[in-house]
């Protein structure tokens, strides 16, 4: 018998998978375990940073550099010491770092360090925020040159194997000077001007020397209004006007978007503090480094040992050379360290994380020494040897579920779902009566297949079950109880126009199976699309939903329509007591002959 | 009532929708245009904080007053834009919302918080969002849009036509702008979920259209080789057959939303439940009302520029006309009525409002297909273009 037989189909798929459930890739889980669907954290608390990656020029990058972007940001996750965190790539353009039941805010700086760049240190001047016309200078810099003289902390690179070699090697000096880049945005330099007035960009363009406010009180007046650009508009000015300018800050400077300086061939602007430094080119890079590790030296300093691959040991040899002989005097006067040698900036995005003196001649194994605490070298560490990221990173968002909310979610998640189900099931009685009982089991029936998909696509495709998935759930109980109304009411129309239920059903069967599969269709593809094209939560919201429907369907096919066939037969089927088909046919009943009888007497 | 309630139920209710009040619904949906679009270039929309860029704190509410909450929060050196007590009883919490804050700031202002109150730090929630997050959501949710539209259009064409398409697809479009409108109206917050929970209507906006045009083109089918009906007396016809089961899908559809909804404010008090409960509500009460009230006069109205049908409606009011004259029926009567059909036109409407008159006459139509679709015929479907409408002229 056919009914009997589609059945028996339903009942396979259920075996095979709840078999799934229990038996497949479940590794040593206790029983119990196995019948858990994978909850996202905003269900069990947890954190999730959501890293948007940009290319320079601001589009998305492509997919194979997102994939090693994911790597390393993986490796990050995992230098943290966190190793149940799931890094993936979502979309064209996100990196969702999250990690389930535990919260650690650390995850939130993982995509910070975007470029890494060796540079050596030309000049220096103070980049804190000018306050323009008081006559009392700022008190921290005195002096045309205030870091002449290094704090007890200041870095310096040195290598711990060999002494600094004595004495002064000839090399070239590289042509720095000329590398000047362009302005690169000239509507930006438009707009600037109109802000500061087109004389005082002039006299900033022609400054040679960053101005000292402190000598020159005037001059803040005069520039006051750079202090006001945006960062974007700092960022375009050309690079001796951000170093010069004294009312450009380092709070402008750091606000710069990512990237703004990851032009390795040409000079650039950074702070370290409030200290800005005139920056050379960027001649070793991040992906010249090869590791880098905090080390404990002399047991009690912290410091930072530093591993070049082939090709970058020599560039950095080359540049240590230039830096610790000053060639061709490059470095000014300011921005040498207490003994003399220039310091080489490395700069992380737009700031400088550390700028060690260079004491000699470094090949491979060099270190970085200064105060360190253990997790400044640590840090430090972690940021040289990931720093070689191929794109910038924006935290889009970064959330942190406490356990206690995360379990209110799921309670609110589960109660929402029983609320709903329960309207539908009590709205079904009390419309259809006992044909009620077929929407209640069939919805049951959908509810155990999905509940079953979950746990086995947690499991195989690591699907996580989110409260937006929930909702998506909830929602396509709607989905599956119209199919049911669209089927009753084709039902009641077969009914009325005198057909008996034996042959009713079959007939309403085959016009709502038309109506049921077009109005699914668009449902699912509806979620599919979503699914495909959204970030964030929606991806789960439309996955449930599109798995639900689908699953409702095979409900539809499988269960309803044998059962209905079956129902048919019985007696109870016609009674207006027990279907809400029956007032349908008992009216009608009633009514035909006064229905039809003055048509017939018209014609 | 019950009377109405009876044939709403036996899909009789006679409601004349695409007939004589096309232009009121027209004039109504065009209304709801105005007023949505005016709002959005008015009012605007208030967005929340994922388009902004900002920073929430969540704690539970068991920390401490809500004053001392907000102090600690200054203190720790957050600038607190807005604070609150969402949901109820034991799992109340506050929501703090500060500006943006760098991620620095925000572990001392959570530490900060932590310290001040009492409470372990891994007990407060925390969400930091960039303002680009909201728009890329939206760019994406709005590039989701258009290829669900395009997709569906092809879909509901291959599937039914280009005229049903354009129909359905315009509702669609209504039932956004209304929806979009209410929250501009009405100053609900829109996030993400807003968003996702938007493209969420799309579905069921067209399911419900697509249950009612399936009707629509099942008594259409065959219609011009009879004279028994025109186009929109049929459509009209479908429309009520499927009212019962158009309000009936779209309650149940509505029931576990507003299980969402409710529980989503009521016990969580913010978040992904409320919002997609709050927009789907919305979306599918609009969904509803336009796949009913919109999508069908659009179509008859598309329908009805079609050269076969216009023909064909003439054929059948001139056919009515006729037969009205009772037995006078010659071909002269026929030809004038073809070419002033307005007058039977509102003989026709009156009928229509007389409810129960196009039941029978509606339903299959396969029975009918064998009636001669001579004009002049006067003997034609067994009388059942003759209906008690006839009397009732003038």
């Amino acid at each position: 018998m056919r009914p009997g037989r589609q059945l028996a189909v339903l009942g396979l798929i259920f075996v095979v998978l709840y078999l799934l459930v229990f038996f497949s890739g479940t590794g040593n889980l206790p029983f119990a375990k196995r019948v858990e669907p994978k909850l996202g954290l905003d269900l069990v608390g947890g954190t999730r940073v959501t890293l948007t990656a940009t290319n320079p020029n601001g589009t998305a990058p492509q997919a194979s550099q997102l994939e090693q972007a994911r790597q390393i940001i993986d490796d990050r996750v995992n230098g943290l010491g966190v190793t149940e965190a799931e890094v993936v790539t979502e979309g064209n353009q996100n990196i969702v770092v999250s990690l389930a039941g535990k919260n650690d805010d650390r995850l939130k700086d993982i995509g910070e360090p975007a470029e890494l760049r060796f540079r050596k240190v030309l000049k220096v001047t103070n980049g804190a925020a000018v306050t323009p016309p008081t006559a009392t200078p700022t008190p921290t810099a005195s002096g045309s040159a205030p870091p002449s003289t290094p704090p007890a902390s200041e870095p310096a690179a040195t290598d711990p194997t060999t002494a600094p070699p004595a004495g002064s090697e000839s090399a070239t000096p590289a042509p720095t000077a000329s590398a000047t880049p362009p302005p690169s945005h000239p509507e930006l330099i438009t707009q600037v001007k109109e802000k500061v007035g087109d004389s005082v960009y002039a006299q900033a363009e022609a400054l040679t020397e960053p101005v000292d406010t402190s000598a020159d009180p005037a001059a803040a007046q005069t520039y006051e209004k750079f202090g006001d650009l945006t960062p974007a508009e700092a960022a375009a000015l050309p690079v001796p006007m951000q170093f010069n300018v004294p009312t450009i800050n380092c709070d402008q400077l750091n606000d710069r978007a990512a990237g703004s300086i990851r032009e390795p061939n040409q000079q650039a602007v950074a702070c370290e503090g409030s200290t800005k430094y005139l920056l050379d080119v960027a001649k070793v890079q991040g992906t010249d480094v090869k590791d880098a590790s905090a080390v404990l030296e002399n047991g009690s300093d912290w410091a930072v040992s530093l591993d070049f691959t082939g090709s970058g040991e020599s560039k950095w040899t080359a540049l240590t050379r230039e830096a610790y002989n000053n060639e061709g005097s490059a470095c000014d006067a300011s921005a040498l360290g207490d003994q003399q040698h220039c310091l080489v900036a490395v700069v992380l995005d737009n700031k400088v994380i550390s700028a060690p003196q260079i004491l000699g001649v470094l090949s491979k194994g060099s270190q970085i020494t200064g105060s360190f605490s253990q997790v400044q070298a640590r840090e430090l560490a972690s940021k040289l040897k990931y720093g070689a990221l191929p794109l910038t990173f924006n935290a889009s968002e970064a959330q942190t579920i406490s356990a206690t909310l995360g379990t209110e979610h799921l309670k609110a998640g589960l109660l929402a779902a029983g609320v709903g189900m329960l309207l539908v099931i009590i709205y079904a009685f009390f419309y259809y009566r006992l044909l009620g009982t077929v929407i209640f089991l069939s919805l049951i029936l959908s509810g155990l297949l999905v509940f079953g998909a979950l746990i086995v696509l947690g499991r195989q495709i690591g699907f996580t079950l989110t409260l937006a998935g929930i909702a998506g759930l909830i929602v396509s109980l709607g989905v599956a109880a119209d199919s049911f109304v669209i089927y009753f009411e084709r039902l009641k129309d077969e009914i009325r126009d005198g057909r008996s239920p034996r042959s009713a059903v079959p007939r309403a069967w085959a016009r709502a199976r038309r109506t049921i599969i077009s109005a699914n269709a668009i449902s699912i593809m509806a979620a599919v699309v979503l699914y495909v094209v959204s970030v964030g939560t929606v991806k789960g919201f439309a996955f449930a939903l599109g798995l639900a429907t689908i699953l409702d369907l095979m409900v539809v096919f499988l269960f309803r329509h044998p059962i209905m066939t079956m129902f048919a037969n019985t007696r109870a089927f016609l009674s207006p007591k027990v279907s809400g088909l029956g007032r349908v046919l008992q009216r009608d009943t009633e009514t035909p002959a006064t229905t039809r009888n003055p048509r017939a007497k018209e014609a | 009532m019950s009377g109405l309630a009876t044939r709403l139920y036996r899909g009789e209710a006679g409601i004349d929708v695409v007939r004589k009040r096309r232009n009121l619904w027209f004039l109504i949906a065009g209304a709801l245009v105005v007023v949505a679009l005016s709002s959005f270039l008015i009012r605007g929309f208030s967005l929340g904080i994922e388009f902004s860029g900002g920073n929430q704190y969540q704690l539970p509410a068991s920390a401490g007053s809500l004053t001392e909450v907000e102090d600690a929060a200054k203190t720790a050196g957050a600038e607190v834009v807005s604070a609150q007590t969402v949901g109820r009883g034991d799992s109340a919490t506050y929501l703090l919302r500060t500006g943006e804050v760098t991620q620095e700031e925000n572990t001392t202002i959570k530490q900060g918080l932590a310290q001040r109150l009492g409470i372990a730090a891994d007990q407060i929630s925390d969400s930091r969002v960039s303002p680009a997050w909201g728009g890329q959501v939206t760019r994406q949710a709005l590039l989701g849009l258009l290829i669900f539209l395009v997709l569906v259009s092809i879909y509901l064409i291959l599937r039914f036509e280009w005229r049903m398409a354009a129909a359905a697809v315009s509702s669609l479009l209504l039932d956004l702008v209304v929806t979009a409108g209410v929250y501009s109206l009405v100053g609900f917050e829109v996030t993400p979920s807003t968003v996702i929970g938007f493209l969420t209507i799309l579905g069921f906006a067209l399911y419900d259209v697509v249950v009612v045009f399936d009707k629509v083109q099942e008594n259409t089918r065959g219609i011009t080789s009879g004279a028994a009906q025109t186009y929109p007396e049929a459509a009209n016809l479908a429309v009520n057959q499927t009212l019962m089961r158009s309000i009936n899908t779209g309650l149940v559809a509505l029931l576990p939303v507003g299980g969402l909804l409710f529980i989503g404010a009521g016990l969580l008090g913010a978040g992904t439940l409320e919002d997609l409960g709050l927009v789907l509500f919305v979306g599918m009460g609009a969904a509803v009302y336009s796949s009913i009230f919109f999508a069908t006069p659009v179509l008859t109205l598309l329908k009805s520029r079609e050269p076969k049908y216009v023909a064909h409606t003439q054929r059948v009011l001139a056919r009515r006309a006729q037969l009205a004259k009772g037995g006078a029926a010659d071909a002269k009567a026929a030809r004038a009525a073809r070419s002033e059909p307005e007058p039977v036109d509102a003989t026709l409407a009156g009928t229509a409002a007389g409810a129960a008159a196009p039941k029978a006459g509606a339903r299959p139509a396969p029975r009918r297909a064998g009636a001669p679709g001579n004009r002049g015929g006067n003997r034609g479907g067994g009388g059942r273009g003759g209906r008690p409408s006839g009397s009732k002229r003038r």
